[in-house]
């Protein structure tokens, strides 16, 4: 948190931004200190004289010393500006958590009177209020807080009802925590970073505004002064004293400036930093002339600064195989199906000794069109992949239109016959609905639907069912299986749980911190898997069979950080067998005469003399 | 402990006429110091039925009650929660110690004793309560969430979904404990589930939601070995056999 507020001080922008802030505060302080006798000094022999090296600003009508009273009035002016924001923020904040505090019907009643607030203009708003409090300084104050109240009471109401529909705001209700004590400890902490941010920027406004007024003279009235005033009075001479009408504008647009710009720098640092979405591609036909070895991955490495996630990973793969792909999370699947897809993020570096898709070498070249028309992606959650202001039917027709170059009537035709094809019932009038008004399920098949708008070599699936519950993923299972066995379309299964990886696929790889740590036919996965971390794994999830009157085997410690992994074997910390050797070298990937591989020292060790 | 019973109990969302009823008229006991599981398809209602119970959804009829008596609306409630994802039931902005002493009832004496009691419970060292959610992997969160669930010894423990934002590795841990805590603090139980293999590890009594209606419950070996609503086979066939092409003439059709 504190690190993250250092942060501002570290872009040019901020860092100068907070010297300005700085000064200014500081010359607020010390100015009327320093100056306020050389600032009321009258001088009757120079009354309104322009520059000169003794004045710098010039004096005005008494003779007084403009640049000493542009220094001294810093004071007043960002008092001002503070204490208008500071009614403000509070005005806002009472507002803004008023819904979370009093009941439905009354929060309700809040929300619209702040609502029909908002579109108010806010300086409209002051000069309504400072024609009802009277001219004079307390009027414009309160008046300018009043105008900065609303939008601020709706950031804080968007903010707030964010975090207070989080599970850990649920469970403190649930524990009888008051109301306030959940908005003190629990909300606002947590939406405090937007609203400092967006009263930096109001403050800054505030000093515009309050500048304004006294300008007008709304504000700050004689014998006081500020900004505003000084610059209202030098105004009348500009044509004789520039200096006396420009050294309160500059200061006035220094100080604004700084106020605003700390802020943007404030909301840059701490803006919300999105999750990286992950661009989907689509697909559509053209079958590739020679598929001899279809896919084929030779020490695929993918690297970020300061990481490599994937480290060395080799398959290949046929026409109508299907492969699994199974480890803990962060282990390196999804990694590994984006590289094969060419759909790695742009900061992540992308190494092989080959990667070759139907003959065509994926290194060379971004291959979008062979991607877009043999490959097919279907991710975990379909419904960030469906845009949710799109029809379906229309979602996939894009799809033919763009690659196979169909009309829209027939690219629509496609699109229902596609949805039919993936057991999506009434597939003309599902394809005029929206994402939301498809189940998970439904939306899953529909990508699947997508994916087949042409006709694919591969289909690429990342955590298909996770989403999904037992008898949906069963549904879209067997409808890839379905795909699979029709059109010879090789599957490429991403899954942590090893039994539906075992349920679809002939053939299993198992990935370890990067790294296949074992590759063996899925029906050997429970009799001969050699690896201790994929007996592990197996042993650790229940299944219908497993001893209730036991406890279930576990893995100890945690899966491996790629940013630290230990020398030699990356599962020595966590593995029973785990010797001097597993600790000081890495073991290779073997494989036996049968194709199996494995890549452990202790390989050999029979499974029954272990422990 | 106390014997958990939802009586009738209906939830719906939006208008009368248009909007969903999430539950449909449920009837269910959990009798005291046992594990009830629940599972059914995601929508089927069982997270809002759980939420219903702890007073985070409105009930639009019938009645949840604790031995007979109203589970009460307001302040501390006898039930706590455990949510499905460690990594928003924590606020990110206090220690794992001050979030669980803040569920503590407030003439508990010494607190910080308390706090480390906890930790010990579910296998965490007392040090765990300076550390942020921040600096806990997934599983110490959801330790972390339990103990503020064992916090002031609640009636009844209502557990959705708690280990399917976990990973396998993780999951085994968490279960364990669950089932662990369960033995010998003798707790009542909700432990609501989609994966019908981990409801079965850690359940006495099973019950099977569809649609926002318990279709069937009973005593989980007796569910399991003789289901009789065409649902719960389902449930059962899809865990079972590997998945082939053309496979059981896609029944699910209905969408
Ligand atoms: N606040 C709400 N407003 C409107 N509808 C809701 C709301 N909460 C839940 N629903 C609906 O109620 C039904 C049941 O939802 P619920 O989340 O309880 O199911 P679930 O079985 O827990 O699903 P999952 O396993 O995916 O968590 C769904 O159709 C859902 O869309
Ligand atoms: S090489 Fe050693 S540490 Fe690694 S898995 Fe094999 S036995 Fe365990
Ligand atoms: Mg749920």
């Amino acid at each position: 948190m504190a690190r993250r507020w250092a942060g501002v001080l570290r872009s040019p922008l901020g860092a100068s931004a907070a010297v300005l802030v700085a000064a200014i505060l500081v010359l607020a302080v010390l100015a009327p200190l320093l100056w306020t006798d050389a600032a009321t000094a009258t001088d009757t022999a120079r009354i309104s004289q322009g520059a000169s090296a003794e004045h710098w600003a010039g004096t005005d009508s008494l003779g007084r010393d403009i640049f000493a009273r542009v220094l001294v009035a810093t004071s007043l002016s960002v008092r001002l500006a503070l204490a208008a924001t500071a009614i403000g923020v509070v005005v806002g904040l009472l507002l803004g958590t008023a819904p979370l505090l009093v009941g439905r019907r009354a929060g309700r009643l809040v929300t619209a009177v702040v609502n029909i607030a908002v579109a108010f203009p806010g300086l409209l708003l002051a000069l309504f209020f400072a024609v009802i409090f009277g001219v004079g300084a307390t009027g414009a104050l309160f008046a300018l807080g009043l105008a900065i109240a609303p939008a601020f009471a709706r950031l804080t109401q968007t903010t707030t009802a964010r975090v207070a529909g989080l599970d850990y705001v649920a469970a403190a209700r649930i524990a009888g925590v008051g109301r306030f004590r959940v908005l003190f400890r629990h909300v606002l902490p947590n939406v405090a970073e937007p609203l400092v941010v967006n009263a930096t920027v109001a403050a800054g406004s505030a000093l515009l505004a309050f500048a304004g007024l006294s300008f007008l003279g709304l504000g700050v009235q004689p014998p006081d002064y500020d900004w505003g005033r000084l610059l209202g009075e030098g105004l009348g001479a500009i044509y004789l004293h520039p200096a006396a009408a420009l050294a309160p504008g500059v200061a006035v647009v220094l100080a604004g400036l700084a106020f605003n710009l700390f802020g943007e720098a404030l909301a840059k640092v701490l803006g919300e930093r999105r999750p990286l979405e992950r661009p989907v591609r689509r697909t559509a036909a053209e079958p590739a002339p020679d598929d001899s070895a279809m896919l084929v991955v030779e020490d695929l490495r993918v690297a970020f600064p300061g990481v490599e996630p994937v480290r060395g990973v080799g398959f290949a793969m046929d026409r109508g195989d299907a492969v699994g792909i199974v480890g803990e999370s962060g282990s390196g699947k999804s990694l590994t199906a984006l590289a094969v897809s060419r759909l790695v993020d742009e900061s992540g570096e992308v190494r092989a000794e080959r990667l070759s898709f139907l003959g065509a070498d994926l290194r060379a070249g971004p291959h979008r069109r062979l991607l877009g028309t043999s490959l097919a992606m279907v991710f975990q959650d379909p419904m960030t992949s469906f845009n949710p202001t799109m029809r379906i039917g229309r979602q996939l027709a894009e799809v033919a239109c763009e690659h196979q170059g169909l009309g829209r009537a027939a690219a629509l035709d496609r699109a229902v016959d596609r949805l039919d094809a993936v057991r999506i019932p009434e597939p003309a009038r599902r394809a005029a609905q929206y994402p939301h008004e498809f189940s998970g399920g439904m939306r899953q098949r529909a990508m699947i639907g997508m994916g087949l708008m042409g006709s694919p070599a591969l289909i690429v699936a990342d955590e298909p069912t996770t989403a999904l519950d037992v008898t949906v993923q069963r549904r879209v299972l067997s409808l890839l299986a379905d795909i699979r066995a029709a059109d010879d379309v090789a599957l490429l299964l991403i899954s942590h749980d090893v039994t539906v990886v075992e349920q679809v696929c002939d053939r299993v790889l198992v990935m370890y911190a990067g790294r296949i740590v074992e590759d063996l036919p899925s029906a050997e996965l429970r009799s001969r898997a050699r690896h201790p971390y994929t007996r592990a794994l197996l042993a650790a999830v229940p299944d219908m069979t497993t001893d209730r009157s036991l406890p279930l085997a576990v893995i100890p410690g945690r899966p491996a950080d790629p940013a630290h992994l230990p020398t030699g074997c990356a599962f020595a910390p966590r593995c029973p067998l785990a010797d001097e050797r597993c600790t000081a070298t890495e073991p290779d990937l073997v494989a036996d005469d049968a194709g199996r591989r494995v890549a452990c020292w202790h390989a050999d060790i029979p499974v029954e003399v272990r422990a | 402990m106390r014997e958990l019973r939802f009586d009738d109990v209906t939830v719906h969302f939006g208008s009368r006429r248009r909007g969903v009823t999430a539950v449909d008229g449920v009837d269910l006991t959990v009798p005291a110091g046992t594990v009830v599981g629940l599972v059914g398809e995601s929508g089927s209602g069982k997270s809002t039925l759980a939420r219903a119970a702890v007073g985070l959804a409105p009930l639009s009829g019938g009645r949840i009650l604790l031995d007979g008596e109203p589970v009460p609306r307001r302040g501390r409630r006898p039930l706590r929660m455990v949510f499905q994802d460690p990594y928003s039931s924590l606020n990110p902005r206090m220690t794992t110690g001050a979030s669980i002493a803040e569920a503590l009832p407030r003439r508990t004496a010494d607190r910080r004793a308390e706090v480390a009691r906890l930790l010990d419970l579910v296998g965490l060292a007392a040090e765990q309560a300076g550390r942020y959610p921040g600096e806990l992997s997934g599983g110490q969160r959801q330790r972390i969430a339990l103990a503020r669930a064992l916090a002031g010894e609640p009636e009844v423990i209502i557990a959705d979904e708690i280990t399917s934002a976990l990973d396998v590795s993780i999951q085994g841990t968490v279960l364990n404990l669950v089932r662990d805590l369960q033995r010998r603090m003798g707790l009542t139980i909700l432990f609501i589930s989609h994966d019908l293999a981990v409801v079965r590890y850690v359940s006495d009594v099973l019950a099977v939601m569809y649609r926002g209606r318990i279709v069937e419950s009973g005593p989980a070996e007796q569910v399991l070995a003789d289901p009789q609503d065409p649902y719960t086979r389902d449930l059962l066939d899809a865990v079972a056999a590997p998945v082939h092409s053309g496979h059981q003439a896609d029944r699910g059709r209905n969408p």
